[in-house]
């Protein structure tokens, strides 16, 4: 296969995925991972590079992750299709659904969906921030960095971003590797 | 722009380029977690929206397909200026920052395997994870009186924290419950 329609072959799979990805673009990871894989553009390995590194690169995580597949599978082009086709279809999606919801924003039935669902949202995203520590975690160490950041966010008016700073300077000296 | 006038009954009017800026700077600083700026910089900061819609925004991403950052980038811009708004605060949020991600990535690439940036990114996400939590117990914060919320945002943090259960089923299954609920609340207290 030419590099050009192997990137539009990859192009059409991630627009598919990006239209069904329900709870955000990591639960179709997996899917990605044996698409790119059976097609032998990508090894294991290189995937998992791709992954953290589009974790530490400040931006969209997930539509950069897919840049790089598409950047390894075709180049500069096969990098721009991969993006569109990540964020493309879910943007016209999100915004038809915001302007529905938005019309019936004053109806009863719809305050008490809201009422409902809300709470969960809430929930999903505190569990976000508890599975990513848990990630993380290889120590009290860890745990530390974690409660430390959540009380500076909290109870001052810092600036986060001091709190990613000092984890990474930790991290950096080895605070967070006793083990090693 | 009627549009604008409808909705925006205390909002003045927002310029493209400053959606276009305040959601480039959610897309830079986001790292770990694009949702911890998106909130900080829309509802802190710009006062864009309340913490109220801006959990009501976020409950609508996360059950639609995509990116949930991107979902909020949309429907805040069109929430301020329709189309264009919304086109506006994608482009901030992904124009600039994934031509540098793109760069910086393949620069990054070869020196992966280096353990002091892996002992980097640890820290990095550890501290985000944190972030993280924080900001899910602010947008409780305006339901903190409602004890069904509160029961209702622990059963959905313990299904996705301590189960194997996928997101989908977790909100599948809380969701007419909770809808129940808050439908019977409604319905006793008028």
């Amino acid at each position: 296969m030419s590099s050009r329609s192997a990137s539009v072959v990859l192009a059409a799979h991630l627009a598919l995925l990006s239209s069904i990805s329900f709870g955000g673009f990591p639960s179709v990871l997996p899917d990605v991972h044996n698409f790119v894989t059976a097609n032998g553009w990508v090894t294991d390995r290189e995937f998992a590079d791709f992954f953290a590194i589009s974790q530490v690169v400040p931006g969209p995580n997930m539509i950069l992750m897919m840049s790089f597949i598409g950047l390894k599978v075709g180049g500069i082009p096969g990098a721009v299709t991969s993006a569109l086709a990540t964020f493309g279809p879910p943007c016209v999606m999100y915004y038809t659904a915001y302007r529905l919801w938005d019309r019936f924003r004053d109806r009863p039935w719809q305050q008490i969906v809201r009422r409902g669902l809300v709470p969960l949202t809430i929930g999903l995203v505190i569990a976000g921030g508890y599975v990513i520590a848990r990630a993380a975690d290889i120590g009290w160490q860890n745990a530390l960095v974690t409660a430390a950041a959540m009380g500076v966010m909290l109870g001052t008016r810092l600036n986060p971003l001091w709190a990613l700073m000092a984890g990474g300077v930790l991290g950096a000296i080895g605070f967070l590797t006793p083990g090693e | 722009m009627t549009q604008t006038i409808e909705l925006g009954s205390s909002i003045e009017r927002v310029t493209l380029a400053s959606l276009f800026l305040g959601f480039l700077k959610v897309s830079l600083l986001g790292f770990g977690g694009g949702l911890v700026w998106a909130r900080r910089i829309v509802v802190e900061q710009r006062r864009w929206v309340d913490d109220q819609e801006f959990a009501e925004i976020l409950t609508l991403c996360q059950f639609m397909p995509g990116p949930n950052i991107v979902g909020i980038t949309t429907c805040v811009g069109s929430r301020l200026r329709g189309a264009v708004g919304a086109i506006a605060a994608v482009a901030g949020f992904i124009l600039i920052p994934w031509t540098i991600g793109l760069s910086l990535g393949g620069l990054y690439l070869r020196f992966a395997h280096l353990a002091v940036l892996r002992n980097i990114l640890g820290g990095l996400s550890a501290a985000a994870a944190g972030l993280m939590i924080a900001t899910g117990i602010r947008l409780l914060m305006p339901h903190r009186n409602r004890r069904a919320a509160l029961l209702f945002a622990a059963l959905a943090f313990v299904g996705l924290a301590f189960t194997k259960l996928s997101l989908l089923v977790v909100l599948l299954g809380l969701a007419p419950i909770s809808i129940a609920v808050a439908g019977i609340a409604t319905a006793r207290a008028s």
